[in-house]
Parts: structure tokens; sequence; C-alpha cells
């Protein structure tokens, strides 16, 4: 087969026009494709450090907007497993203006727990107990005090949007942590937040964090906090921390769902428009399968040939779609967001690998009926072929 | 006198169109004999293709016996037919059919790739294939790049570089000039008087046909009797 490449590759090269409009098209979709598969693999695929995979989310089952009673977290901390349980309010709010530079995340806080929880929060010990002893205290991540140009000891003041309340805070401690979206953000003392309120709104909670004593026990942590509040008249929605950051990404809808159906429209237009293609060059050259089986080339033989044309385009086309989808994902990787596996997103060996199967079966699929006919035409008929 | 190579009995080939059949052969005996030159001549329509199609094998007969270098045609199946072809069989067509895409060197060297030789035995093959039609100086021009008499020694080159025994030609120098066309006929009685090979040649030409040692009349599908030799 390797004998008949030559002719293979200046076949495809035959119609100039035609088979650069094929790769193309053909490196678009695979830049779609490969792009939603990184995605997809980023989300669903990326090992999440350890500490992470302790660590679990139970929010409102309602909606991540709505707060659940600050007694579940007492209840949540007798299930066995666990180890400790936070409180985490999100404050929203405004910081000087609306303008991006402006928006982070500001997080209400337990101290005592906080760092328990988060153990990989590096912070030096006397901020740290500076930050738990000094109510009106807050800490932010390296990269956001430096984005603002925050130094310990600068007042921040955060208006209040969902809650109605104007928030003074000390900036006593600078952290690092692995966490990209935690270094990007600022963590304040719920308890400030507590006695700013009015009494009604005293008492709820948004999130809470809950740390399990072993990955083992996770999963069934997972279950016996949900069905702990079952039939109350507030139910629980209970999942690993990295999942927690994808539903919170899907607040719209099934991010799973929709990158698939995407990778699937794509395929099965790009498989079309293929096929199409493929239908027309070999239409024109159902002469030449009559020439080359006169000089004792089998049917086979010229079925590897066009099969090899097609495959070619295809995995040239997807060569350059994976280019592009690399670019693409610098792209994203310098967008801001607030999922941290689209901070490091880029297309995986496994992923390019997997697009290039892709388009080696497109090729294959989309040309296999046309060749199959072209190199089953008696010699006579085809010869007589005239297009 | 000498070895029969092609040997057809009651050999007939009938096409059937829709509702209409067209006898295109009809009980055709033909028998040719070892360094033979045959001239098949005819009108249009008169079968003459469809014969050398049954002798290359490219068609089966709808009736009759067909022996060809000692093989019956009709016992092979499609793959060893299509080897058997590319040994035995060199054929060559009114209108070249030369791969557009490939060189006068790619395409001389099409039917080697089928054989077990190396990349370098083709190439040299090949050459002296391209050598031996006097385009030794043209084996990187393309088909457009060659005049219509080039293309078809490219052609010739294309069909002799197995070194088949049998040679078949459909009307060769139908789309050539007188010149051209005479080269040609020089080019295929030299194969058939230096190098031994059998011809059949399809042509309408009766100048062309005086290359031949032997000349065979069709008609609607008929061989006539031959009524001596010209
Ligand atoms: N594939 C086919 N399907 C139907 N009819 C065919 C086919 N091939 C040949 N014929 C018919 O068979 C008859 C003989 O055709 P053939 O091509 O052998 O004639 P020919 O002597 O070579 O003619 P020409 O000199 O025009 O090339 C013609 O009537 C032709 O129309
Ligand atoms: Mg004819």
């Amino acid at each position: 087969m390797l004998r008949h490449l030559p002719l293979v590759l200046k076949n495809a090269w035959r119609n100039r026009r035609r088979t650069v409009l094929t790769i193309l098209s053909m490196g678009v979709s695979l830049m779609i494709l490969g792009l939603m598969m990184a995605i997809y693999h980023a989300f669903y695929f990326t090992n999440t450090p350890p500490e992470q995979d302790l660590r679990l989310v139970t929010r409102n089952k309602v909606s991540l907007a709505l707060p659940m009673p600050q007694f579940y977290g007492d209840r949540i901390r007798q299930i066995p497993g666990v180890r400790e349980v936070e409180a985490e309010q999100w404050f929203g709010g405004v910081y000087i203006d609306n303008r991006p530079e402006h928006l982070f995340a500001r997080l209400a806080v337990e101290p005592d727990k906080f760092f328990t929880i988060y153990p990989d929060v590096n912070i030096p010990d006397e901020q740290k107990k500076a930050f738990q002893q000094e109510r009106s205290a807050c800490i932010a991540g390296r990269e956001l005090a430096q984005k603002q140009h925050w130094n310990l000891g600068d007042r921040i003041t955060i208006e209040g949007d969902i809650f109605p309340v104007n928030l003074e805070f000390t900036l006593r401690g600078i952290f690092d942590a692995k966490d990209a979206f935690m270094n990007r953000s600022l963590y304040f003392n719920r308890e400030y937040l507590e006695q700013s309120l009015p009494q009604a709104r005293r008492g709820l909670v948004g999130t809470f964090t809950i740390l399990a004593n072993s990955p083992d026990n996770v999963p069934r942590i997972e279950r016996a906090v949900d069905s702990q509040f079952q039939n109350s008249p507030i139910q629980t929605k209970t999942e690993t921390q990295s999942a927690f950051g994808l539903s919170f990404l899907a607040f719209l809808g099934n991010v799973k769902l929709i990158l698939l159906s995407v990778c699937g429209a794509v395929t099965f237009t790009i498989l079309l428009v293929s096929a199409n293609t493929i239908a027309m060059s070999v239409r024109e050259r159902v002469h030449e399968v009559g020439v080359l089986k006169t000089l004792g080339y089998t049917s086979e033989a010229i079925l590897g040939i066009i099969l090899g044309e097609a495959v070619a385009i295809s995995l040239v086309g997807a060569m350059l779609g994976l280019l592009m989808a690399q670019l693409m994902s610098a792209v994203v990787r310098a967008m801001p967001t607030f999922n941290d596996q689209l901070e490091t997103l880029t297309i995986q060996p496994s992923v390019a690998v997997l697009c290039l199967g892709v388009a080696a079966m497109i090729g294959l699929a989309s040309a296999f009926v046309p060749a199959y006919h072209a190199s089953r035409t008696p010699i006579v008929e085809a010869l007589r072929s005239t297009e | 006198m000498s070895e029969t190579v092609i040997e057809t009995r009651r050999l007939s080939k009938e096409y059937i169109r829709d509702e209409f059949h067209i006898t295109a052969l009809q009980d055709v005996d033909l028998e040719v004999k070892r360094g033979e030159f045959v001239a098949l001549m005819g009108p249009s329509g008169s079968g003459k293709s469809t014969l050398l199609h049954l002798i290359a094998a490219m068609d089966v007969p709808t009736s009759g016996e067909i022996k060809v270098l000692g093989q019956d045609l009709r016992k092979l199946s499609d793959r060893a037919i299509a080897r058997w072809r590319n040994e035995n069989v060199g054929f060559v067509f009114q209108s070249f059919n030369l791969i557009p895409v490939l060189t006068a060197l790619e395409n001389v060297e099409l039917p080697l790739k089928l054989t077990p030789l190396k990349k370098q035995e083709r190439i040299d093959h090949a050459v002296t294939a391209l050598k031996l039609v006097g385009l030794g100086d043209r084996l990187g021009h393309y088909p457009r790049q060659l005049s219509g008499g080039q293309e078809q020694r490219v052609a010739i080159a294309r069909a002799i570089v197995t070194d088949p025994a049998l040679i078949l030609a459909d009307e060769p120098t139908g789309n050539l000039d007188a010149a051209s066309a005479e080269d040609i006929l020089h080019l295929l009685a030299r194969l058939n008087q230096e190098f031994g090979k059998t011809v059949v040649m399809v042509t309408h030409d009766p100048h062309a046909a005086r290359f031949a040692s032997v000349v065979h009349h069709l008609e609607k599908g008929r061989l006539l009797p031959m009524n001596g030799n010209p």
C-alpha cells in the first residue's frame, strides 16, 4: 500500500482548489471539535489536586442563589467521615465600580475553619492569626493583591448589592494557593457579615464546604448529606468540589451535553461536506479506475488508493484544525474566567490523537460508498465513462 | 507451426441494455500464433474492441471458449485475472489514457508497483522502457507537456514495462497525425520483430494494416473467413 502513496498524494492534490477548500472546512470543524474535546477533557479528566478530592460542597438543591439554614452545618458535622464543615457565603457587591479590573470574588468564610478546609493555602502565621482574631479583617490571594496594588493594612470597601450592607475591611493577609480561583479572590469573616445584617437575614448560609477524612468516604458523605435533608423544606445538593466548579459554570445547562452535542453536530456536518467532495472527485475518475484495472490493479488496491486519498486530505485538515485549536486555547487561557480548568486549557496529546482518529474515520466513512462503487465498476464500463 | 497464444471457439458476447440485446460478437473462432502481428479490421461497431477486451480478460464472454497464453480465462478469479493481465498483457488505448498527475516515468512505473520489484529496480525498468520508445529525455514530463505521439509512446512503454508476451492495441494511431502514427506503427513492428511480442492491433486504416503479418476482418460481430493475406 505504501508504494501507492505517491499516486494517492498526487491524486489528492489534483483539484487544488477543491482540496484546499476541503482541508479548510475540515480544519475549521476539527478546530471546533478539538477545542470542545479539550474543554471536555479539562473539565472531566483533569486530575484534581488531592485536597480537592477530599472536599465536598453542599448547596441548596433548588439553586445556588438560594441559602440554607446555618444549623445544617452542625447536622453535617455529625455524619461519619466528616472532618470539618465550613459555612461560606458569596457576597457579590461592588468594589469601586463595575469595571472588569475591579471584578473579583468576595467570600464570607469562617476563619477558624478556613485553613483546615484549605490546607494548601499558604499564609504567614501572624497574618493567619490576625485574620482569625480581627472581625473586620480580610485576606486576599496574591494575584488579586498584586493586581489591585494592595498592601497589608489597606482599607477595602465593598458595596453590597445582594446584601443591603456596605462592608469595610482591613487587609490583614496575603496568601498563596494552588487554586487559581482562590488566588484571585478575597475572603473575609462571615461573623462580620452576620452582625451587619438585619436580624431577619441572619443565620443563612450560601454553601457548606465539607472536608472528608478520607477519599473513600467522599461518595458516602455525598449521599448521606443529601438524604439527611431529604424531608426538610430546604433540600440540599452535595457534590465534590471539582463537580461543584462545573455546576457553578453550568448554571444555565448541562455542559457535558452541550459539549457533546456540538462535537456530534460538527462531526456530522463535516462528514456530509467531505462525502460530497469525495463523491465528486471519485466520479470524475471512474475512467482512470478502468485504466488502472487494465494495468492489473485489483478492485481492492483501487479501493485502498481512493480511501487513502480521502484519509490523507482529512488528516491534513485535522492537523491544521488542531493547530488552530491550540491557538484558540491560548486565547481562552488569556481570557478572564472563574474556572481553573480553563486557565490551563491546552490540546492534550490524547485529544490530538482522538481528533486525528475522528478525522481519519470521517475520511474513511465519507469515501467508502463512492470508492467502493468506483472500484467495483467493471473495466469496460469504467473505460467508457467519459466524465 | 509455432505455438498458439490466442485461441477462441464460438466466442460470443451479448450486451443487454434495458430490453435491447446487442450481439457484439458472434461465434468467433480466432487463432493467433506466437510472434504474429495481427491487424483486426472492420467497420465501426463490428466488435473489434469487444474482441480485444475479451482477449485481455477485461470483459467476460457470454458464451464460447477463450484460451490466451495457454490459460483458460474463465477459470481464474478476479484477483488472479488482474495479476495475469499485469504479467502477460500490455494494453494500448486509442486515447493514450495516461494518468495526468503522474510524470512519464511514474506512469510507466505504475504496472511495476504490483510486482515485488524494489523502488530502484522499478525505476530502472521504467527508464529502459522509455528509452526503448525514444523518450529517455522526457522522464519527468507530465502528459500535458507531451505531444500526442509522445504520449502514445509513453503508453506503449507502460504496456511493455512488465515484459508481457502479448500486446493489444485498440486503434493506437486513431488520435495521431500521419507522421506520429507512422512512428507508433514502426515501434509496434519493432516490438514484434525484435522482441518477439505477439501484437494484436485494431485499426481502421488499411495503411496501418500493412504492418501486420495477418489481417482479420470483423463484420457485425462475425469474423470473416480469411481470403489470403494482403
Ligand atoms: N458496454 C456496452 N454496453 C452495451 N453495448 C455495447 C457495450 N460495448 C459495446 N457495445 C456494443 O457492441 C457493439 C460492438 O462494439 P465495439 O466497441 O466492439 O465495436 P468496434 O468495432 O470497436 O467499434 P469502433 O470502431 O467504433 O470502436 C456495438 O454495437 C456497441 O454499441
Ligand atoms: Mg472500438
